[in-house]
């Protein structure tokens, strides 16, 4: 376990201080992260590579029910799920490690995508927020915001398969 | 046909799945139909590592040394065993003091995080409107003006961060300051802004100072700044038009006045 913190607890940390903007909620999300990891020991046999996206993944998904239990405003229907969804997918065993090389080009690529597209992303991935929701914030049309977020991902996915 | 209808509709929502942005009632109609298509499967694996990768966009922080022997021994119910950390554990003293201080450091870190990104999604949202506004060129003029001066009323720093060739870098703390984190855009024509958070306050004679690292090998100072009580910063820089192209930028501490290159220990770095 010592060795799987030492591997990952930093990436995992960042993306929970980066979504949650709070040291402590971060160190919060890392020790649940790992405590189940080491519960579900048994299930995760894959490479390790998929280890370290799989614990990334339980963190993304921690951290964002709590800034949407934050933002819960009385009366809203809850979600428990709502960011769950990649949880259940899994890990895919093949995922290879991103490396940083890889990394920088996608965060180039992403600081080259027009203003609205990067925005859609940055609000669905680290606040966790649905396409209204980010239609709303954007003051954009529905239908703009899913056809941006769509060129968005396919623009990354080709920036890092041209690098695979 | 309609079977091929509705495949083409859902799989235009994998994007969208994969970065968790469908609705509920959208997100299970897609796994149904995911289950039985191999097509969406694979489109969404693709998409997944785009996902994976933003995960690691995140500005990196190196978690508290507290927390590893907190987690490894809460999970494994054992004693730390000395293993090697990736970092030297900085050594305090046994009283209450420092453990004070760190709380104090916690709870202001705690504030700085949401302030700056409340700041953060106002700027956005004003970058996002002049965009619109500067597509619409030829035929919104008037909106255009408008936003214009809306923009320069505002900020100076609002016309560095909407400019066409707006280069954005992220600093990260170094072990001198691990809480630290800053922003730079960067704009041939417009200049620099320039945002810290979490800086350590700078001792008497010393000054922060910015440099641009380009191509060429020695660092290019873009200026002196000093934080604000919180450990705040906000300045902007002005860059001459000849700078060659940044890849990176880094903070160092230095005498009074600056120095013509960096000398004193590194608090920030962005690459």
């Amino acid at each position: 376990m010592a060795e799987l913190y030492d591997r990952h607890a930093r990436p995992i940390y960042s993306l929970a201080l980066r979504i949650l903007g709070d040291t402590t909620e971060a160190e919060d999300i890392v020790q649940e992260v790992f405590s189940q990891a080491w519960k579900q020991a048994a299930r995760y046999n894959a490479s390790r590579g998929a280890v370290g996206a799989w614990l990334l993944t339980l963190a993304r998904s921690r951290a964002i029910d709590r800034l949407r239990a934050k933002r819960a405003r009385p009366g809203d229907v809850s979600d428990e799920r709502v960011a769950g969804q990649l949880v259940d997918a899994g890990p895919p065993a093949d995922l290879l490690v991103l490396s940083s090389e890889q990394v920088a080009r996608v965060r180039a690529a992403l600081d080259e995508l027009p203003l609205l597209q990067r925005a859609a992303i940055e609000l669905a991935y680290y606040e966790g927020l649905t396409h209204a929701e980010i239609a709303d914030r954007l003051e954009q049309p529905l239908g703009t915001v899913k056809t941006r977020i769509r060129l968005a991902m396919l623009k990354l996915r080709d920036v890092l398969a041209g690098t695979v | 046909m309609a079977m091929g209808t509705e495949h083409d509709d859902l799989r235009e929502q994998a994007e969208l799945y994969v970065l968790g942005a469908l609705p509920p009632a959208d997100r299970d109609a897609f796994e149904a139909h995911m289950a039985s298509c191999a097509d969406c499967t694979a489109h969404v694996k693709s998409l997944s590592t785009v996902a994976h990768a933003l995960a690691y966009l995140a500005p990196q922080h190196e978690p508290p040394s507290a927390l590893r022997e907190r987690v490894v021994h809460s999970v494994s119910g054992s004693p730390l065993k000395a293993e090697p950390t990736p970092r030297p554990i900085v050594a305090r003293p046994g009283t209450a003091l420092p453990w004070l201080a760190v709380a104090a450091s916690l709870v202001l870190a705690a504030a700085l995080g949401i302030y700056s990104l409340n700041l953060r999604s106002r700027i956005g949202a004003l970058e996002l409107r002049l965009q619109e506004a500067t597509d619409r060129a030829t035929t919104g003029e008037r909106r255009i003006a408008d936003l214009r001066r809306v923009a320069d009323d505002a900020h100076s720093q609002l016309a560095v961060l909407v400019a066409p060739d707006l280069l954005r870098i992220d600093l990260a703390g170094q072990p001198r300051a691990p809480q630290a984190s800053a922003r730079a855009f960067w704009s041939r024509s417009r200049g620099l802004v320039f945002t810290a958070s979490n800086l350590p306050a700078v001792p008497a004679g010393k000054t922060y100072q910015l440099w641009v690292l380009t191509r060429q090998p020695a660092p290019i100072s873009a200026g002196l700044f000093k934080p604000d009580p919180s450990g705040r910063v906000d300045a902007v820089f002005e860059t001459p038009s000849d700078l060659p192209q940044p890849i990176g930028m880094a903070v160092t501490i230095e005498q009074d006045g600056g120095v013509a290159s960096p000398t004193g220990d590194k608090y920030l770095v962005g690459l």
